[in-house]
């Protein structure tokens, strides 16, 4: 692994050598380049190669250069951290909403504020989670590339076959416990929900909501120290805990890549999960339906994970083009093109009254749920620098929690104390 | 030094054409010293001087000299990374050599199809680490795994193998002998056949049995390899990193986190790269120190003999 690390430590300064060596690229036969990592790869790729395509055709002064950067978007803060250090990023990348406060401290990262000021843009048709969350202390590090939220996704046969009414929107936590309880049969490994455990930010996200949902918060209003070990946020994750360990209706998912493939094959009634699983769901013939989650109170807040498009610093005729090309790219038709073909919410409140949207909405069952569930995104995670530190501590809490190895209380007051150190350290 | 004893022969006979054996020796060895530099020592220099900065290869960052160090000595969870390691290390090492040295006499007899055994128990060491991993993650899943289903048929009570805090790290012990020990195997085979036959012969005359010469005879001669092999495994497992990768990403409950597989989250998951690669530097002095260690006492045994 060292020899690995030092490779991927070597590449980094000898793309710096590179380019000086190179010395700048970009202009191309006099037009401005555009270098686009993107990140996706197959259908979602050939998409937005057409719509490079198609911009590039329409404006001869530019040269938007579609590339998949990494094939796994993971990786992409990694290859841009490679390419920042060698001086040549990309001008315009897909970045994870977790990244954002990382970004925000990134010299190289362009200001978009004044961008999304212009009326023309139509920055207020965005989702409000989503311009939440690409906005770090005033400064707007990126327009939305995706925008998501978590619901209830939930098996119709399994549901049938245990002859017990759908979910509705108007559920509690508790009916949604007692219904993972039925659903359960050990005999023919099946479970009623699943939990991710993968300690990271995959688990900790799932957990907000339930916080939220009880006027809690994540930290304190001036931001200095941690919230999360309210009684309320104790007594969610007891819940969860008590169907994990006690009610055993719970598949825990060590890699969070196995809890979707299972819900597919019928071996699970119930996923918190989002709109890019509709179109496996689709692929695999699954008879599903969507509600919003469960809630306290009537209240059903959700979460939301939107996605970026980020502009690296190139010098100002590059960044000038990378913006006209975001705001080409975030026009409600292309907005269409891009997430509907792709089969992602609109990030555009605009584009759901296209006739794509109702074709759209025929084509992928619960569509409709998850576009009205967006409404229930109101708040956003803690845009700071010690975000990640925090959500790792959070992580490992519930992970304890839900494998019994700690009272609700124990983990969230640990998990407490540590952000309060990470906090404290600034 | 290549360079230099032609230099020495040119400098002798031909005093006038002094420089063109320097260009020649060069030339054999530029590519690869270029190849050294670049991709060790420059990145090993850049990853030490990293070691000193609170950076996250982002933003600016700054110089913090040795705090990095400091910190790593008051951090329970790398000090739980580095148990994990030990652990590790304690069953996978000796763990290959018992496996391995059975299994390479066995090899070793006149036996049919030899051969072809052998290349079965090497081919796991030639498939990557990363096909294992998401091999193993398939065959021991506690709910669907076809090890859990083996276990019920036999009547006994279905394990948690990776996904267990209890189990996780042994099992990936298991899966890295599964997939390493075609490397013991393989030295300790040559090792084997290149025992002088009149040693065996001799002692086999003087009335020793099997054992015995085994005891006497084979294991000492078979010190060299040994010591390689120890010093190769004690390597491999301080590094581990690509299984856990693949498997449990350090879960369950950090159970499985390993030194590397800290750094590597700290470096690029938590944006910590300062402090990652000051943990990489202190396994680096680590190893350092254990194979070195692990040498002096190897030749300090020789010496006597």
């Amino acid at each position: 692994m060292i020899r690995k690390l030092a490779i991927v430590l070597a590449i980094v300064p000898a793309l710096g050598f590179a380019t000086a060596c190179g010395g700048q690229s970009g202009d191309d036969g006099g037009k401005v380049k555009v270098v686009w990592w993107h990140g996706q790869t197959e259908a979602e790729g050939q998409i937005l190669k057409d719509l490079a395509d198609e911009y590039n055709k329409s404006h001869p002064g530019v040269e938007v250069d579609p590339e998949v950067g990494t094939t796994n978007v993971d990786e992409m803060l990694q290859k841009v951290q490679a390419a920042l250090a060698g001086g040549e990023p990309p001008d315009v990348a897909y970045m994870y909403g977790s990244w954002s406060s990382t970004l925000a401290d990134t010299p190289k990262v362009v200001d978009l504020s004044s961008m999304v000021k212009d009326p023309a843009f139509g920055w207020d048709d965005f989702w409000p989670a989503a311009r939440e969350a690409a906005t770090v202390d005033g400064k707007v590090i990126g327009v939305p590339s995706v925008v998501d939220n978590l619901g209830l996704i939930y098996n119709k046969k399994l549901f049938d076959a245990a002859g017990m009414p759908y979910p509705t929107k108007d559920w509690t936590w508790d009916d949604f416990r007692t219904a993972a309880k039925r659903l359960t049969d050990p005999g023919k490994g099946v479970f009623g929900t699943s939990y991710v455990v993968t300690g990271d930010e995959d688990t900790v996200w799932r957990f907000w909501p339930m916080v939220w949902q009880q006027g809690g918060a994540i930290l304190n209003s001036d931001g200095k120290t941690a919230a999360f070990a309210s009684p309320q946020a104790v007594q969610s994750l007891d819940l969860w805990r008590a169907m994990a360990v006690d009610d055993k209706s719970v598949y825990l998912d060590q890699n969070g890549e196995k809890f979707l493939p299972l819900f597919y094959s019928g071996k699970v009634g119930m996923e918190m999960a989002g709109p890019w699983a509709m179109r496996d769901l689709a692929d695999h013939n699954v008879d599903y339906g969507v509600v919003p989650l469960p809630g306290y109170g009537g209240n059903h807040q959700t979460i939301s994970g939107p996605d970026n498009w980020v502009v690296f610093d190139n010098g100002s005729k590059r960044a000038q083009a990378a913006k006209d090309f975001l705001a080409w790219l975030t026009k409600p038709e292309q907005d269409a093109r891009w997430s509907l073909g792709s089969g992602n919410l609109p990030i555009r409140q605009a584009t759901s009254k296209l006739p794509a949207y109702k074709k759209f909405a025929e084509q992928f069952t619960g569509a409709d749920a998850f576009l009205a569930n967006q409404a229930n995104a109101v708040q956003a995670r803690p845009s700071i620098a010690g975000y990640p530190d925090i959500s790792a501590k959070v992580g490992d809490a519930i992970d304890r929690a839900l494998l019994g190895q700690e009272t609700a209380q124990q983990a969230l007051s640990g998990a407490a104390a540590e952000a309060d150190k990470i906090l404290a350290k600034g | 030094m290549a360079a230099d004893a032609l230099t020495m022969r040119g400098r002798r006979a031909r005093p006038r054409v002094r420089l063109m054996p320097h260009l020649t020796g060069w030339g054999f060895v530029g590519p690869a010293t270029l190849v050294i530099v670049g991709l060790s020592i420059f990145p090993a220099v850049w990853a030490l001087i990293l070691s000193l900065r609170d950076d996250n290869l982002l933003a600016p960052g700054s110089f913090v000299g040795l705090q990095n160090y400091r910190d790593l000595l008051d951090d329970p969870d790398l000090r739980a990374a580095t148990l994990h390691t030990l652990l590790y290390s304690v069953l996978y090492v000796p763990g290959s050599l018992i496996i391995g040295l059975p299994i390479a006499l066995a090899l070793n007899r006149p036996i049919r199809f030899r051969a072809f055994y052998r290349t079965c128990l090497f081919v796991p060491y030639v498939v990557s680490a990363a096909a294992t991993g998401i091999l193993a993650n398939f065959i021991l899943d506690p709910q669907f795994g076809i090890v859990n289903d083996l276990l019920a048929g036999a009547g006994i009570a279905r394990q948690g193998f990776l996904q267990d805090p209890s189990q996780a790290l042994l099992t990936l012990v298991v899966v890295s002998l599964w997939g390493s020990v075609g490397l013991p195997i393989v030295v300790y085979l040559a090792a084997l056949q290149d025992i002088p036959r009149e040693l065996l012969e001799a002692a086999r005359v003087d009335g020793a049995g099997a054992f015995r010469v085994f005891r006497a005879v084979t294991l000492p001669q078979l010190r060299p390899a040994t010591v390689f092999l120890v010093i190769w495994q004690t390597i491999d497992a301080l590094q581990l990193f690509d299984l856990v990768y693949t498997t449990t990403k350090g879960q369950p409950l950090d159970s499985t986190t390993v030194i590397v597989f800290y750094l590597y989250q700290q470096a690029f998951q938590l944006f910590h790269a300062g402090y990652g690669a000051a943990v990489a530097y202190a396994l680096f002095v680590v190893t350092l120190v254990v194979s070195g260690g692990a040498l002096w006492y190897a030749r300090r045994g020789e010496a006597p003999s």
